[in-house]
């Protein structure tokens, strides 16, 4: 009997049986179509994250205080009281260092004439706009004069600006930020990418006004510095070490009480989290590919039961044991292929929609489309093998008899 | 002809009268049931010739359906001999013995056995599945079947939508499709009124006028008597 014999033979069974065949298969679909959309999602994330962290700013290192325990994972909230403004001016004299951005943050509300939203309030200085990359869109960035008098006055992200209802027309005219009225200057330019933090969300004032009427100390919740070039990336970062070690009077034994990240290692602490998030959320997609397949076994072993007459009638007619085993496997494999085919659609469109929403770019893997269908054929052969066994050894007298 | 020597093989390939188509020398078929050796065929012999119509009648639990399976090669003896076409059938595996069937019996049963939810044209045509047969060859030749029993309009016709008589006459089709050496019906009008069983038992007659060898098992005395040879069994022996 020829593949294309038995094929036709199987459609031809699911065709009579079709709404079984569909649910059957519909645990494959299931399974394909998470694995695929769950693993374009973590990619889709993963590419969307890096393009967000590329946007922050190039030759860019970020000191934070308190010790990190692994990966992105900080230490205790309260150890962050160590990194001072002072430190920020002594690391801003260091050689190799082009710029330096002190921030100090909270959360408050902003008022508009028209509108109010709850955003970050980022106080720095006036290199912040370069130091990060900014560009400004209307009025100008903080100036330097503007940050030493700690002046109210603030630069608007593009979408804290937008949710305000304020266009270019606002330069010049005052939002009340925590209660008091703030005189806007700039707006920047959007940065495109969104995700889990936006930078176009944000408040920039001087940082003296945040330290006088938000949080009241003069501690640094970080310092970005800007490398003069990325040669100097490794030296520049021992020279802050070093200063800063000596700042804080630590001894040799001591573990430093703040972390240097660059954005190389930003980027792939975040590649090593989201492929392992991905592998992760595959594996477990994969765990319903298997329960799919134990569906196929089930149904298949019912219906080698329901047809063991057939299967007796077939044998006396001249079928080998190879013939009804190869004519249950191939119906098994049928279902688990087509559920394979349909789960893909699936997976791609759920992925799509996914992405989109999540303004994620959509990344699609042909591994992982082969892999997934792949996969499926595997899971119908292991779970269509045993009960197509038990059709093929089934011996014809009983199972002409069997009623 | 008991203790013949066994037929060359080369003899089986010509076509026909120098082998007879069943040959049993001394078979019998002993069933184990929990350590209870329930013996159901007792040293059968029994020899039918090329174009033979023998009815072997008997009431059930003679050993009927025992020595059926033995024709038919759906069973092996537990010691004696079994040929078909010259060929023995005890030593066969299980693919062994459905070759057999594939190529030397057309099964007609009494609940005609049909596949279901398939056509008549399928159904007849699946015999020639097995045989390696391409489908449009395995159609022309079970349209051409289907038609010579008087069923060419029927073709498309599950086997719900046929009454028990049509139904039967499509399982004569489906044994004749491969034009087998031997027609093996097992209580062939077992399940029709006495019309359509008329019709089907006219049918064999026909069968056999044209040349066919044809063993036919029932308990009717009735229907035994359309065959012009009649074997009896009882409490698993055979009496001419």
């Amino acid at each position: 009997m020829s593949l294309i014999e038995l094929v036709r033979l199987a459609l031809a069974r699911l065709a009579v049986s079709r709404l079984r065949a569909a649910l059957t298969m519909l645990g494959i679909i299931i399974g394909v179509a998470s694995v695929i959309a769950l693993v374009a999602v973590g990619q889709g994330a993963t590419s969307g994250i890096t393009q967000q962290l590329e946007s922050l700013g190039t030759n860019l290192l970020t000191i934070n205080p308190g010790a990190t325990t692994t990966g992105l994972v900080r230490g205790a909230g309260g150890s962050a009281t160590t990194l001072t403004l002072d430190d920020a001016a002594a690391v801003a004299s260091l050689p190799g260092v082009s710029a330096i951005a002190p921030q100090t943050q909270t959360q408050a509300v902003v008022v508009s004439p028209t509108a109010n939203t709850t955003t970050s309030i980022v106080g720095t200085n006036a290199d912040y706009a370069m130091v990060h990359n900014f560009q400004i869109w209307q009025g100008t960035f903080l100036t330097p004069l503007e940050v030493e008098s700690g002046l109210r006055v603030a630069v608007l992200g593009a979408t804290t600006a937008d949710d305000l209802g304020l266009d270019a027309t606002a330069i010049g005219s005052t939002v009340t930020i925590g209660g008091l009225p703030y005189t806007v200057v700039g707006i920047l330019q959007a940065k495109g990418g969104t995700g889990f933090v936006s930078q176009d969300d944000q408040v920039l004032v001087p940082l003296g006004t945040v330290t006088k009427y938000f949080t009241g100390s003069d501690t640094l919740r970080s310092v970005a510095v800007s490398v003069a070039s990325a040669d100097a990336m490794t030296s520049t970062t021992d020279a802050i070490t070093g200063a800063l070690r000596t700042r804080h009077s630590l001894a040799a034994t001591d573990t430093s009480d703040f972390t240097i990240t660059t954005q190389a290692q930003l980027l792939s602490t975040v590649g090593n989290v989201t492929s392992i998030l991905t592998a992760l959320l595959a594996g477990i997609a994969s765990i319903s590919l298997v329960v799919g397949g134990i569906g196929i076994m089930n149904i298949m072993l019912v219906s080698v039961r329901e047809r063991t007459r057939e299967i007796g009638i077939r044998k006396a007619i001249g079928a080998k044991r190879r013939d009804i085993l190869l004519q249950f496997l191939i119906e098994a494999l049928t279902l688990s292929m087509l559920g394979g085919v349909f789960g893909i659609v699936v997976g791609l469109v759920v992925s799509g929609v996914i992405d989109k929403i999540a303004g994620w770019p959509l990344v699609i893997n042909p591994t992982t489309v082969v892999l997934a269908v792949g996969f499926s054929g595997i899971v119908g052969i292991v779970f269509g093998v045993w009960p197509a066994r038990q059709a093929a050894v089934l011996d014809p007298i009983v199972a002409l008899r069997y009623e | 002809m008991i203790g013949a020597a066994p037929a060359p093989a080369v003899a089986a390939q010509v076509p026909g009268w120098a082998v007879p188509v069943i040959e049993i020398r001394r078979a019998s078929r002993v069933y184990d049931m929990g350590g209870l050796t329930v013996p159901a065929l007792l040293e059968a012999d029994l020899r039918v010739e090329q174009g033979e119509f023998i009815a072997i009648i008997g009431p059930s639990g003679s050993g009927k359906s025992t020595l059926m399976n033995l024709i038919g090669c759906l069973d092996r003896p537990t010691s004696g001999e079994v040929l078909l076409v010259g060929r023995s059938v005890a030593d066969l595996d299980d693919d062994g013995l459905a070759a057999m069937r594939s190529r030397f019996i057309g099964f007609i049963f009494q609940s005609y056995n049909l596949l279901p939810r398939t056509t008549a044209l399928e159904n007849v045509a699946a015999p020639l599945l097995y045989q390696g047969v391409g489908r449009r060859e395995r159609l022309e030749r079970a349209r051409a079947t289907l038609e010579a029993v008087g069923l060419g309009d029927r073709t498309g016709h599950q086997p719900t939508e046929l009454s028990g008589g049509q139904q039967q006459r499509v399982a004569i089709a489906r044994a004749l499709v491969t034009n087998p050496p031997l027609i093996l019906a097992d209580e062939p009008t077992g399940n029709l009124d006495s019309h359509s069983g008329a019709e089907v038992m006219a049918l064999l007659r026909s069968l056999h006028a044209s040349g066919r060898t044809i063993v036919l098992i029932t308990h009717d005395a009735a229907v035994a008597s359309s065959a012009p040879r009649q074997v009896h069994i009882f409490d698993g022996r055979l009496v001419a």
